[in-house]
Formats: C-alpha cells, structure tokens, sequence
C-alpha cells in the first residue's frame, strides 16, 4: 500500500514540478525534475545503490528547482506541493528500505503518521502563501535567525559528513 | 537523529536563509512543510524502555563441531514500541544456522524470543549481548542501545580414541596401572626367574628350570603400574601452517586432546605443557577432572611468537618428574634436534609425534616440476631431522594429518617392534 501511495506521490510532485517550471520558460529543469520523479517511483526495480540514493537525492534536486521555480516567479502554491510530496515519496522510500514486508497495520499507522504532519505542513506553507505581504520582517530579527540558522546548518552539515572528509 | 532527519533539517535552513537573505517571503512559505517534519522528533515523546533480558545455551560445553542451540529471551516491561531491531552480537570465528536478527513492533509486555544454532572450532566463545535498535516509524530519530547479556560457550576440542601404546618410562609410579614398570611383582608378563624362598606361590614354580638345575627356581612377573605423562603442545606460530578452512596447530591441538584422554583413561598421570607464547601448564594429576582442566587448556591454547620461545631451549624440563615420559606434539624444525636431544640426555623417555607440514602444505601449492623439487628436498631434510631425533633414542611418530592419528601411532609401534 505504501509502495503505491510513494508512486502516487511521486508522479503528483513530478506533475506539480512542470506546472512550476513550465510557465516560467524553464522546460529541461521541469522535464528533467519530472523524470527523476518517475524515476522513484519505479525505484523497486534499480539496483540496491541506486535504490538507495534515489530518494534524498529526489528530495534535494526537487527542493532545488522548486526553490528556482520560486525565484523566477513560479506559482508559490505548486512549490509547497511540491516540497510536501517530495518530502512523503523520499521517507516512504526510507521505510520501505528500512521495512520491505511491514505489516498492514503498521503501513496504516505509518500513512496516518506521515498525512498529519505532511497536512499541517501543507497547511502552514499554503496558509503562508495567502498571507504574503502582510507581515514586514524587522532587519534585526531577520539578521539573527540568519546568524543562527547558519551555525546550526554549518554544525548539521558536518555532522552528517562521514569522518575523515 | 538520523541522517534522514539531518537532511530535512538542512534543506529547512538553507531555505529560511535563502530566504531571509534575498528577502523572499515565499521561500519561507515554502519552508514550512520541512520545518514541521524536521520538528517531528522534538514534540513527539521518546519511549523509555525497560528491558529483560535472558540468553541460554544448550549445552554450554561441547566438542568441536557439535551443535549449540542459543536462545535469547527479550521482554519489553516498558511501552509500547513502534519500530525496534534486535540482533544479537556474536563471537567472531562461530558458524550460525537461524535467525539472530528480529525487526518489527514490540509490544509492552510482549517477549520475543531468538532462537538459533552456532558451532565452533574450539576454545572459548563470549556472547556480549544484544544490540537494540529503536526508531520512530518515519527513521527521524533513533536510540541505540547494547543489552548486556553474557554468556561462554566452552568448545573443546574433538578427540580420537587411540588403539592401546605402549610406553616405557624409566621410572613408574606406586600405583598399579598398564605401564611395564621393570620391577618384579604382581603381574602377567614374564620378568625372569630366582631360587624358591618359602612363601612364594607354588603355581609359580618353574618345574622345567627346576629339573635342570635341581634346585626349586620361581618365575618373576613385571609389575604393571601407573606412569607419569608430561604432554608438550608446541604452539610456536613459526611452525604453524594456516588455510583458509584448516591448520596445523588444530590437528595439534586434537593430538594432544587425544593422547591426554587416551593416558588418563589408562590410569596414568599426565600434565601438559603448552609452548607458545607464554609458558602454559596444568599440573599433573588424574581423572575426570583432569581431563576436564586439560580439555579446558587446549580449548583456550593459542599460537604464540614470544621471542624467548622460539626455540625448545627454553623449556621447562624440571616441570616433569624425572625419568617420566614426554610426549612432545610438533611439527618440529631442524633446530630443535638439539634440544631435544637434550631432554633425552636428562633421562626422560621421549615420544614425538610430529604432524606433516610438507604433506600439509603440499595441498596449497600449484602442481608443477618445482613443487615437486621443493618437495623433495623439504622431505629429505625432515627425514634427516627425524633420524637425529630417532638416534638419540626419542620415539618419533611421523603423521600425516589426512590419516587419523591412531593408525600413525600403530605404524610406529609396528615399525620399533622390526
């Protein structure tokens, strides 16, 4: 069941991905994001490295071009979409990985799991969208979320480096 | 956390700082979604499990090659557990059949239980524990924890039973037993004859000698008593000759398990000697529990390459009784004829048994003309070593280790009886 809603997803975010990058004139990056995403959902027939790497590598070039698609005036509705499938398709991936022949009653439990917090953040990022403009971020809270979010990117990054690099 | 949830947590900051930095207030929106799940792990409750654990090991002590059924027992006195791997962490060098491994929901209150089949070669296997994995069922965090569960597994090594030796130390023990003790007395196998004095056995008497010489003459028996047997294990690795599924020093190691139990079911008593890396000795003594202290030796004799032991110079020869027997169990090299030799000179009766290396070896090597010459010329320096050691008065036994020990051991027999 959740090899097929991951399917389901990643057509969705591929789909999701041409409306973004179509209009905006960008045809290799939505054709290119859009089979990538085809990609994943047939992931079950590559090979184990692949199979592997194919869900955060999706998940990171989706982010990429959806982030583009944004900043060259894309509809900001379908990169939410985007991010939210992107993110369901790569963690069904994971636990599919991690739990080939789960039992029903954990995928349940599992697709109910990842639906409320994919919906509240759907939500959030699409409630986000409608009130665009109306909020004036002040220059020194800005500054500081900056300063932090880098240290804690810079601290997570070199975490998830493998030692020795 | 995982790295899954290090990857969402990065792409929620680069995006906020994209944002932030060009101003962007739909890069944040977009953000959102990332931020939510990479948030996930801090609002949800981390379940404190509470763990029991109970391994067994049926039998615990066993020969080499025998089965070993382990079963490890695991209730969660805890919560309820969505997404948990077990596996149990084993000793290296041990062969499994069966499941080790368990990966799925634990219940509060439920047991799991693993159940599976090891062998071992020999020597003493240490179960740690258990290894618990629990996670939450979308992989962002994850706690890791080992259970501590010991258990040993005792794996002796596989003994032969050896048809009857005959040994011939100088010097016996007061104890009746099978060993010719070169004394008159009780016994089966004809001494020698002397003149009759009042008290011995009329069914002793030898009427032939008698006629002859007119005199009343009484045959002697040799007395059969108890000996004591100093068994030596060379484990020097520089005569160890490894493969990938077998080596020397094992066929060693089952010698010397089988000629221990072979003397102790005989009565005598034995002590052994392992030379190797340090100097390794089970005092003399007899039994069952003897065999039990020796077995648990050579379950535990590793290979050694302590400089000082390098050569048999250094052995301990005051550790036997004097005069007793000395079964020495190695490969042996050309320079340990003189320390032998001297062992020899010091009264003790020597037997070596000497496994093959050059058969053994042999097995390795690719078949053409120069196998065939480095044979020959590695075979006729043993043999010289061999016929030292012979002249010197040690009994030697040259075993190839594809036969079985007994028939190596009754070929020599044959041969010193010639």
């Amino acid at each position: 069941m959740i090899s097929w809603a991951k399917r389901a997803a990643s057509a969705l975010s591929g789909g999701f991905l041409m409306a973004l990058l179509f209009p905006v004139g960008s045809y290799w990056g939505g054709a290119a994001g859009a089979a990538l995403n085809l990609a994943l959902s047939m992931a079950e027939k590559f090979p184990y490295f692949l199979r592997r790497f194919l869900p955060p590598l999706v998940l990171l070039i989706n982010t990429v071009l959806s982030a583009y698609g944004v900043l060259t005036g894309g509809l900001v509705t379908w990169a939410v979409l985007v991010a939210g499938l992107s993110l369901f398709s790569w963690n069904a991936g994971l636990f599919e990985q991690r739990w080939p022949q789960a039992p029903l009653p954990v995928q349940y439990r599992y697709l109910r799991r990842i639906g409320g917090i994919l919906t509240l953040g759907l939500g959030a990022g699409l409630s986000a969208v409608g009130w665009q403009g109306n909020f004036s971020l002040p220059f020194f809270l800005a500054f500081l979320s900056m300063l932090a979010g880098g240290v804690l990117l810079l601290r997570l990054v070199s975490q998830t480096l493998p030692k020795g690099w | 956390m995982t790295g899954a949830w290090s990857l969402v947590a990065s792409l929620t900051l680069l995006l906020v700082l994209v944002g932030l930095v060009l101003r962007n207030g739909a890069l944040l929106a977009m953000a959102l979604p990332y931020l939510l799940f990479s948030l996930l792990p801090f609002w949800q409750s981390r379940p404190r499990p509470d763990w029991k654990v109970k391994r067994e090991l049926i039998p615990d002590s066993l020969m080499g090659g025998q089965p070993c059924v382990v079963k490890v027992e695991l209730a969660n006195r805890g919560k309820d557990l969505e997404e948990v791997f077990l596996t149990d962490l084993l000793p290296p060098d041990v062969s499994v059949e069966g499941n080790t491994e368990y990966y799925g929901p634990f219940r509060a209150g439920g047991v799991e239980t693993l159940s599976y089949t090891v062998r071992g070669v020999r020597g003493r296997y240490e179960f740690p524990g258990v290894s618990v994995t629990i996670r939450d069922l979308l992989g962002l965090s994850r706690d890791e924890e080992i259970l501590p569960c010991p258990g040993t597994l005792s794996v002796l090594p596989a003994a032969d039973h050896p048809e009857r030796m005959k040994l011939f130390p100088r010097r016996t023990r007061v104890f009746t037993g099978m060993i010719r003790s070169r004394e008159s007395g009780a016994g089966v196998e004809f001494f020698g004859t002397r003149g009759y004095v009042p008290g011995d056995p009329l069914r002793h008497l030898n009427w032939k000698a008698g006629a002859r010489w007119d005199l009343l003459i009484t045959n002697l028996f040799e007395q059969e008593r108890i000996a004591d047997v100093g068994i030596i294990l060379d484990a020097r690795s520089i005569v160890e000759i490894q493969t990938d599924e077998d080596s020397l020093f094992e066929h060693s190691v089952r010698a010397a398990a089988s000629l221990a139990q072979y003397f102790l079911g005989e009565g005598n008593r034995v002590a052994l000697l392992v030379y190797g890396n340090y100097i390794e000795w089970t005092y003399p003594g007899y039994g069952k529990q003897q065999r039990a202290r020796i077995m648990a030796a050579l379950a535990g004799a590793e290979l050694g390459e302590h400089a000082v032991f390098k050569e048999f110079g250094s052995l301990p020869t005051r550790l036997f009784p004097a005069e007793s027997q000395v079964v020495l169990i190695s490969p042996l090299r050309g320079e340990d004829v003189v320390p032998l030799r001297y062992l020899r000179g010091l009264g003790y009766r020597v037997l070596i048994v000497s496994p093959d290396p050059i058969s053994f070896e042999k097995r390795l090597l690719p078949q053409d003309g120069f196998r065939e010459l480095a044979e020959s010329i590695a075979r006729m320096e043993r043999e010289a070593t061999l016929a030292k050691l012979r002249r010197s008065g040690a009994q030697v036994v040259d075993w190839d280790v594809t036969g079985p020990l007994w028939l190596a051991l009754k070929g020599a027999a044959a041969e010193r009886r010639r």
